[in-house]
């Protein structure tokens, strides 16, 4: 069981004595029970920090703007590091980052946060097993979260309302840290891993494409997915022309000659290439923390395209996104076993 | 024109420089007959082709898409090909994870000196996109 109060002085400690620019966390939210990213400076503000079963969001993409903030503003780091919290699925796409030299391992001081029995929430699980009563405050208890409601506190067993890949997580622990707390509980099994995703593909191939044509026509192509998550982190996103740097200095040659590669407007036929390429580019680098999933508003599964991509990398390739910083990147590597059977 | 006219996949090819780019062309000088239903466009090394290319070319229209290069141990960049080999796959895997047909996207290992296998894997292609139909799964709707 990890104490919050642990998390504040540690926290408080290291802003006091210079040592993290920042700590990145979580605070409590202005929406309902939700918890929010947290930048603190200032050691009195350390009280502010906040663990529960709502702290999904993985901190890791704030290291990322960091970083471009500073670029920006041509300066680079002075010295002490970022702090951040960190849970396993967070810790492994800060590992991704480093192996991708986006930043140095010195760069960051990783408080890791055990989710020892349980995860993180799903709201949706969540909203429907309240049956429409607001929930004010979530805590985690053994294996199952409490939450105060207007009717009092209502215990529900965690696995109940978790997130799906929580409940389908390998390794609930941040492997890679420099400070942790709560209990190492990998290899506890609370459903198979790619559960969600051998459901789906149970299905034939014309059910499959019967439901992905209906999840790709809602695409609104808000690029919240994009936004959110930590991997997608390219000044100029290929499948957005928007994006393409634009100066005063640019020709109208230049301009015309960029490639389009997807329309703008959001048809099936264009949400399918972007989401299709986001797929690709994110193989082998996607930890599963699922934020793209959980911040699209109009409910596409995405996290059901990463899964195949990280069940295919697994099992055809021995890739384990996040798995240590030296290690090779998935798509600029190859074994010689790799399969082939499908070339004529 | 009629609309009565049979239906014929258009595939587009990407064909590596140094092997299937000059197998198609020694498939051409020596003659062979071959359906003519290939579009070819000739990338450096099979390693050059992005995932993007693929859904692109199905974006535009394409009813069926075949990347082929060099054979293993053969890429005139030693490993572009070994690459491919990953990245093909995982695409291939993507493609029919979201139900579209398995044979509308190919990979292949042509020599310079295979112009008959050539002919072979586009006469097979064409032979097994026929009965699939026009593909408009991917494909823009304003696209004919
Ligand atoms: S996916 Fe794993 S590490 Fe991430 S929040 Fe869930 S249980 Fe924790
Ligand atoms: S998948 Fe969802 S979050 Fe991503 S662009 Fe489409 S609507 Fe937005
Ligand atoms: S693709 Fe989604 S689940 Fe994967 S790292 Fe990015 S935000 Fe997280
Ligand atoms: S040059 Fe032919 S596959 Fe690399």
């Amino acid at each position: 069981m990890i104490n919050l109060k642990d998390i504040r002085e540690t926290a408080r400690d290291m802003l006091a004595k210079g040592e993290a620019r920042a700590v990145i966390g979580y605070r409590r939210g202005s929406r309902g029970m939700l918890a929010e990213p947290a930048f603190l400076t200032k050691p009195e503000e350390a009280d502010e920090l906040v663990w529960d079963p709502t702290c999904f969001h993985n901190l890791s993409l704030y290291l990322v703007h960091d970083r471009k903030h500073l670029a920006h503003a041509g300066k680079n780091s002075g010295g002490a590091p970022v702090a951040i919290i960190a849970k396993g699925c967070d810790a492994r796409s800060i590992v991704v980052l480093m192996q991708e030299h986006y930043f140095k391992r010195e760069d960051v001081y990783i408080i890791g946060v055990s989710c020892e029995g349980t995860g993180v929430v799903d709201e949706r699980k969540l909203a429907t097993h309240l049956n429409g009563v607001q929930a004010s405050n979530a805590a985690f208890d053994g294996d199952d979260f409490v939450f105060t409601t207007a009717e009092g506190e209502k215990r529900i067993p965690a696995r109940e309302v978790m997130a799906d890949r929580c409940l389908e997580c390998r390794s609930p622990y941040p492997k890679e840290h420099n400070l942790v707390f709560g209990e190492d509980k990998t290899g506890r099994q609370l459903e198979a891993p790619f559960a969600a995703l051998d459901r789906f593909e149970a299905q034939g191939a014309g059910e499959r494409w019967e439901n992905w044509a209906r999840h790709f026509d809602r695409c609104i192509r808000c690029f919240a997915c994009r936004s959110v998550c930590p991997m997608c982190y390219c000044d100029e996103c290929v499948v957005d022309s928007i994006t393409f740097p634009v100066t005063t200095e640019t020709t109208a040659d230049e301009k015309a000659s960029r490639i389009r590669w997807i329309e703008r407007s959001a048809a099936r036929s264009e949400n399918i290439t972007y989401l299709m390429t986001r797929a690709m580019h994110l193989a082998g680098r996607c930890t599963d923390c699922g934020e793209c999933d959980r911040a699209c508003p109009v409910n596409v599964p995405i996290r059901l395209l990463n899964n195949k991509m990280e069940k295919e990398a697994r099992e055809q390739f021995g890739f384990e996104p996040g798995a240590s910083i030296g290690g090779p990147s998935l798509v600029a590597s190859f074994l010689d076993k790799d399969p082939g059977e499908f070339i004529r | 024109m009629s609309d009565q006219q049979p239906y014929e996949p258009k595939i587009v090819a990407f064909l590596c420089k140094w092997c299937s780019s000059a197998g198609s062309d020694l498939a051409g000088v020596s003659r062979i007959q071959y359906p003519a239903n290939a579009t070819p466009i000739t990338v450096p090394c099979t390693g050059a082709v992005s995932p993007m290319y693929i859904m692109s070319a199905f974006n535009k229209g394409a009813d069926g898409v075949l990347v082929s290069g060099c054979h293993i141990g053969d890429c005139h960049y030693l490993e572009g090909n070994y690459l491919a080999r990953r990245k093909m796959y995982l695409i291939m895997k993507l493609l029919e994870f979201i139900g579209v047909e398995q044979n509308r996207f190919r990979m292949s290992w042509v020599s310079a000196a295979e112009g008959a296998k050539f002919a072979q894997v586009i006469t097979d292609f064409v032979g097994d996109l026929r009965p699939l139909g026009p593909q408009d799964k991917l494909k823009r709707a304003e696209i004919k």
